[in-house]
């Protein structure tokens, strides 16, 4: 048992104008989890303290909170491991609005997952529902694999609260929501694919991923969701569904690694926008000049590496 | 000391700063460089979206040609780092696959052992070099300079592929700034992402992405900001402007690379560090520390 | 006042499942206390049994053999008929909704086996199955957002009965601090189970048998609810469980010396007999001084398994064990001590769900049940594993269609609205403005201590009677506990009050229902009765509340069809 202080941001909006932290000290428990800890507070300390729970058990997904800035699950997390100079400090989720203390409104988030038809697409548009099957559908091993890590989420919203692209752009379909979207994608069973990818392509959609990690570092089942929404952009760029600044960003990228062995910075912004993308040219042009202008365009020469006949080689092989 | 020196495409490109503050630095520092000419571009986490074995295979022989220098690789882009370390993973991790890569690396004459460790410029400085010893050296110390420090995804996460043992709780980049004389400034902006990898697709969006950590360094009084990370410095510095526009600040925050701000500290010249190949100019603020330059 | 034809109270399976067979013709509500993802049909692990015979012979005379068995013969055999002929169809059907199942190399759904099951008949998705089939449903009621209304963080206190017809419920947002008439035709309860007032328990802190309390409240009586089934493994001072699948893939019991005790007590089946005969036999080892270095937990060994096979079949479990007590099973047997998991007992219904008050068929008109709150009851003394999301499946879908056809012919009734609010209103006021000596959390610790000390996997008149008086004295001391947030925003401290008043009730009933029944059977094992007793206690308990707040018993028979009462060995 050691003496940790746990501080924990607070807010109730019919007294407070502005959330504010406070401080509990507390002896934690060997093998407390961090659920444990908020639940003693609660009932032996301050009963005022609201969050949310449920399984406890790591499946329900009710109470993710930041725990020392990032999102856990409270249940699933040894408080022990989280106690940084004698201090814990617990959070909301970020990227949502507070209701109280660390519940938050969920609402946007459930709701955003309409956005890519979250179900099974078993007929074809417009037929008939066909008479009682009384088999299973088959599916391999190897399909249920491609759909089994996505359908591992638990809907926490912990994905989504360190989003960085949510953060700076409410729209986006965010890290959940596309990692649903991939396990219908990619189910050997769903007959909507193409409509599907259509769809992600958009704008908001699987294009508007940053890259950052943060969904699969937060993420406190098995989806990985940026692995889920890269796998969405090369099953679109299969499909041919390259009609789009991402796509073309890809393309271009690897054409100028096929032919020089590295990425050509005076033609890729050029690629990505498309060449019959008026404004999306017009808009590069001031970052252009004034890189210009400052001696940082890249050199208008575009030179190969050495031994470029041994990556053309590797382009070749690969491309049968 | 000695690695096989990494540029990546940015630092031979539109950051060319980037690589002659490296090159000064590691002079300064004695620290041997061969710099790899006859490799590739990592992928930057774009071909594998195309083709994930053929990136892993770029990045494959990436790593023969630096084991048959017996030579551990230097990266100077946290980008680079992050996704050869990935492909690294991936790699040792899948006999199969790796069997099957050294089988298309054959025929040019190169065999991927499984060896060869991936580090990044910051990862040299504080492990291999050592961080007392580097104090030693400053000639020039910071003092008084609020540095935001910035580390970029790559050199992050997934953590799964960083070399830090907890990304979330490093404090690499501070550690630095403070054997340099500085003073770093706390901010949550220090982990977040800059937002270039969408610049092409959805700009609005990425450039909030800047601004949001770029305003949040400004408000906690930061003189400039310090990457690893050649990519963010293309959104940080080139699109501040327009960054500006965003936030409704006039941010003037120079972004500096990390071997800018190690250079600076270590007394070298800025014509050789690139400090004026910036769009936002690095003389102003900087003025105290380049005085007689 | 809302009004919606249908109002199914409960998100989990039986509730989910139900308001899709009904809600293409009928206006319907769903009422939840937590996100419908969040329901606890989604911590069931190990599989959902059904004769698919995808991998050996199989059929549903066995499936309905072995659960008779299982129930050790207090099961209803028509009901249970009923449910293994729907088996097969019913897992198909969720197939075919999107469901993700582990498969068999040529690409049909694969199966296991469990505990009691005498084929290898539990359909998996992993150790998640409850997991996948919670969200495949979630997402069909999604698809139909425009036909269902989900209340989500809507919590039941009340149920509207007059003269044995249901007329709505009472219901408190969560969020706002409201309170709401829900007026309706019909109303189906899937409000789940009551393993809460145990200490050590799988239940999620949501299973406080809300639903039950508010039935029993309106008059309708509980059945069978001395029957608490003990999982043999809950992780060591957490209950949390660690799947019967992780018996089912061949994981061994161990004790303190090493051994397979199973041996001793179901030779033939070893760790996959039953879980009541499991847990006591954990219990009969701890309690002889054969647990770990003596102390009150044994080993489940998965080493044998392998990592691949763990990795591939068990991952969950295995992080359980990794986070919950930092064990990987790969290199470490998992200690493990029986948890309360499941509530055999609960509000009387027919296998349409219709709800039933008594041995003479008198209906509740407009009132259903399914699902664990309700008792059909298709798992009598014992369920077998498995057969639990099976019973939510099946009960939910026969349930819908019976709503289906109810609703059609049936109207909206007049309700006082402002006495409803005004009543339940009252309540809350009481637990609001008590004089605050007491604390919520030591009478919840002191229920859920003498509930599992005294009411347990073994249970003597004595034990009984000295947890009884305790459970009173408690229900004496929550009118003086404290509830200290004054606010209606979020005021989950208010929540767990009811919940923990609930507790207390339902506590009451299990607890004389349990002395009442002089026998051993299934989960209720007496030692001062350990012999199974057909000729007296064949037949299941109806606990009313009477008017004063005592409880009146009574009983009903057993449905026997099939398989008369024979001696139970494994």
């Amino acid at each position: 048992m050691s003496k940790v202080i746990f501080s924990i941001r607070r807010f109730n909006p019919e007294k407070d104008s502005k959330p504010y932290y406070k401080d509990y000290e507390m002896n934690v428990p060997e093998g407390a989890t961090v659920l444990d800890c908020l639940n003693l507070i609660k009932w032996t300390k301050d009963g005022t303290l609201t969050h949310r729970m449920s399984c406890r058990s790591a499946i329900c997904g009710s109470c993710a909170v930041k725990v020392n800035g990032h999102p856990k699950l409270a249940c699933k997390t040894q408080a022990a491991e989280e106690i940084i100079n004698g201090r814990m400090k617990i959070e909301p989720l970020g990227n949502a609005k507070v209701l109280k203390d660390l519940v938050v409104d969920l609402e946007p988030f459930f709701s955003k997952f309409q956005k890519v038809k979250p179900w099974l697409v078993t007929e074809a548009a417009g037929s008939q529902q066909s008479a009682v099957n009384v088999k299973e559908t088959r599916q391999s091993p190897e399909d249920f694999h491609r759909i089994d890590a996505a359908s591992t989420c638990i809907m926490c919203a912990s994905c989504v609260s360190d989003c960085n692209s949510w953060a700076s752009n409410e729209k986006f379909f965010g890290p959940a929501v596309l990692a649903k979207a991939q396990r219908f994608v990619d189910d050997s069973r769903d007959k909507a694919t193409l409509e599907r990818v259509i769809n992600l392509s958009e704008a908001n959609g699987i294009w508007d991923c940053t890259h950052c990690g943060e969904c699969v570092e937060r993420c406190p089942a098995e989806v990985k969701p940026m692995d889920r929404i890269v796998s969405l952009r090369t099953t679109a760029i299969k499909m041919g569904i390259v009609n789009n600044n991402g796509a073309r960003h890809v393309e271009g990228f690897v054409d100028s690694i096929r032919s020089s062995g590295r990425l050509n910075e005076n033609i890729i912004p050029v690629k990505s926008m498309g060449i019959f993308n008026i404004p999306g040219l017009l808009s590069l042009i001031p970052v252009g000049i004034r890189m210009f202008l400052k001696g940082k365009n890249p050199p208008i020469i575009h030179k190969h590496i050495d031994e470029m006949d041994d990556v053309k080689r590797i382009f070749k092989r690969l491309k049968k | 000391m000695k690695y096989a020196f990494y540029t990546g495409c940015v630092a031979k490109g539109a950051g060319r700063e980037l690589y002659s503050s490296s090159v000064a630095v590691a002079k300064r520092l004695g620290i041997e460089l061969h710099e790899l000419t006859n490799v590739s571009c990592c992928g930057a986490g774009v071909i594998s979206e195309k083709d994930p074995l053929l990136s892993d295979t770029l990045n494959a022989r990436t790593f023969a040609i630096a084991e048959e220098l017996n030579l551990d690789i230097m990266n100077i882009c946290g980008t680079c780092q992050g996704v050869m370390m990935k492909a690294q993973k991936s790699i040792n991790g899948d006999v199969k696959r790796k069997g099957n890569i050294n089988e298309i690396l054959k025929d040019g004459g190169h065999q991927y052992k499984g060896k060869v460790k991936v580090k990044h410029l910051l990862h040299i400085l504080i492990e291999d070099y050592g961080i007392d010893k580097l104090k030693r050296l400053v000639t020039r110390p910071l003092k008084g300079l609020k540095v935001a420090p910035f580390y970029g995804c790559y050199l992050l996460r997934p953590s799964a592929y960083s070399n830090f043992s907890s990304p979330d709780r490093t404090t690499a980049l501070e550690d630095l700034i403070i054997a340099l004389g500085g003073e770093p400034v706390q901010y949550d902006g220090r982990s977040k992402c800059c937002g270039f990898p969408i610049v092409m697709m959805n700009k609005e969006s990425s450039l909030t992405m800047s601004g949001i950590s770029l305003k949040e360094a400004k408000e906690k009084n930061a003189d400039c900001l310090v990457t690893p990370c050649p990519l963010c410095h293309l959104n940080l510095d080139s699109y501040q402007p327009e960054i500006d526009k965003i936030v409704q600040t006039k941010l003037n925050l120079p972004i500096l690379h990390l071997p800018q701000l190690v250079g600076i500290a270590l007394g070298i010249d800025s014509k050789e560090l690139g400090l004026n190949k910036h769009i936002v100019s690095t003389e102003k603020i900087l003025s105290s520390f380049l005085k007689g330059l | 006042m809302l009004t919606h034809d249908v109002i199914i109270v409960g998100a989990g399976l039986a509730g989910m499942r139900a308001a899709l067979e009904v809600c293409d013709k009928y206006d319907t509500a769903i009422i939840t206390k937590v996100y419908p993802t969040r329901s606890h049909s989604g911590a069931a692990q190990g599989g959902v049994a059904a004769s698919l015979a995808n991998s050996t012979d199989d059929s549903w005379e066995l499936h309905m053999y072995d659960t008779v068995k299982g129930s050790d013969f207090l099961g209803d055999q028509d009901a249970i008929e009923m449910m293994v002929k729907d088996a097969p169809h019913a897992i198909i059907e969720m197939e075919h909704m999107g469901c993700v199942f582990s498969r068999t190399e040529d690409g049909r759904i694969a199966q296991r086996e469990f505990g009691g099951h005498s084929r290898p008949r539990a359909c998996y998705a992993a150790d998640r199955t409850g997991h996948a089939l919670l969200h495949a449903l979630y997402e069909q009621v999604i698809k139909k957002a425009d036909k269902i209304k989900i209340y989500s963080e809507w919590y039941i206190l009340s149920l509207i009965v007059e003269d044995n017809v249901c007329k709505g419920v009472v219901t408190y947002d969560i969020k706002t601090g409201r309170l709401e008439v829900l007026r309706g035709k019909a109303v189906l309860f899937a409000t789940g189970g009551y393993g809460r007032a145990f200490s050590i328990t799988s239940n999620a802190f949501a299973s406080t048998g809300d639903g039950i309390i508010a039935a029993y409240r309106a008059g309708i009586p509980l059945e069978d609810m001395e029957f608490v089934q003990f999982h043999p493994t809950g992780l060591y001072g957490q209950g949390i469980l660690v799947s019967e699948a992780a018996r089912g893939e061949g994981g061994y019991l161990v004790n303190g010396k090493g051994e397979r005790f199973m041996e001793k007590y179901a030779k033939a089946k070893m760790e996959l007999a039953p879980r009541d005969i499991v847990s006591r036999s954990v219990q009969t080892e701890v309690n002889e001084g054969r647990g770990i270095n003596g102390k009150d937990y044994v080993y489940i060994d998965l080493r044998h398994l392998g990592r691949e096979k763990i990795l591939e079949k068990l991952p969950q479990i295995r992080q359980l064990g990794i986070d919950f007590i930092g064990v990987d099973c790969i290199e470490k047997p998992i200690p493990i001590q029986p948890t309360a998991h499941y509530s055999m007992g609960g509000i009387p219904a027919d296998k349409d769900g219709q709800v039933i008050i008594d041995d003479k068929g008198t209906k509740i008109t407009g009132f259903f049940a399914a699902g664990e709150c309700a008792c059909v009851s298709v798992h009598g003394a014992n369920r077998l594993g498995t057969n639990s999301l099976l019973d939510a499946l099946v009960f939910g879908r026969r349930t819908g269609k019976a709503l289906m056809e109810f609703t059609g012919n049936a109207k909206l009734h007049d309700i006082n609205k402002n006495q409803e609010i005004s009543s339940v209103r009252g309540r809350i006021d009481t637990i609001m403005n008590t004089s605050g000596t007491e604390s919520m959390n030591n009478i919840r610790n002191e229920l859920k201590e003498i509930m599992m000390s005294s009411c347990g996997v073994f249970r003597n008149k004595e034990g009984l009677e000295t947890c009884l008086k305790k459970v009173k004295e408690l229900q004496g001391r929550f009118k003086k506990a404290k509830v200290t947030d004054r606010g209606k925003t979020f005021n989950s401290e208010l929540i767990e009050a009811v919940e923990l008043q609930h507790m207390l009730e339902y506590s009451e009933v299990i607890v004389v229902s349990a002395i009442n029944r002089e026998e051993s059977r299934g989960s209720h094992a007496r030692t001062d009765f350990p012999k199974r007793d057909d000729a007296k206690w064949l037949k299941h308990t109806l606990s009313y509340k009477k008017p004063d707040g005592g409880i009146e018993l009574k009983y009903k028979s057993v449905t026997i069809t099939k398989h008369q009462p024979e001696e139970r060995k494994y």
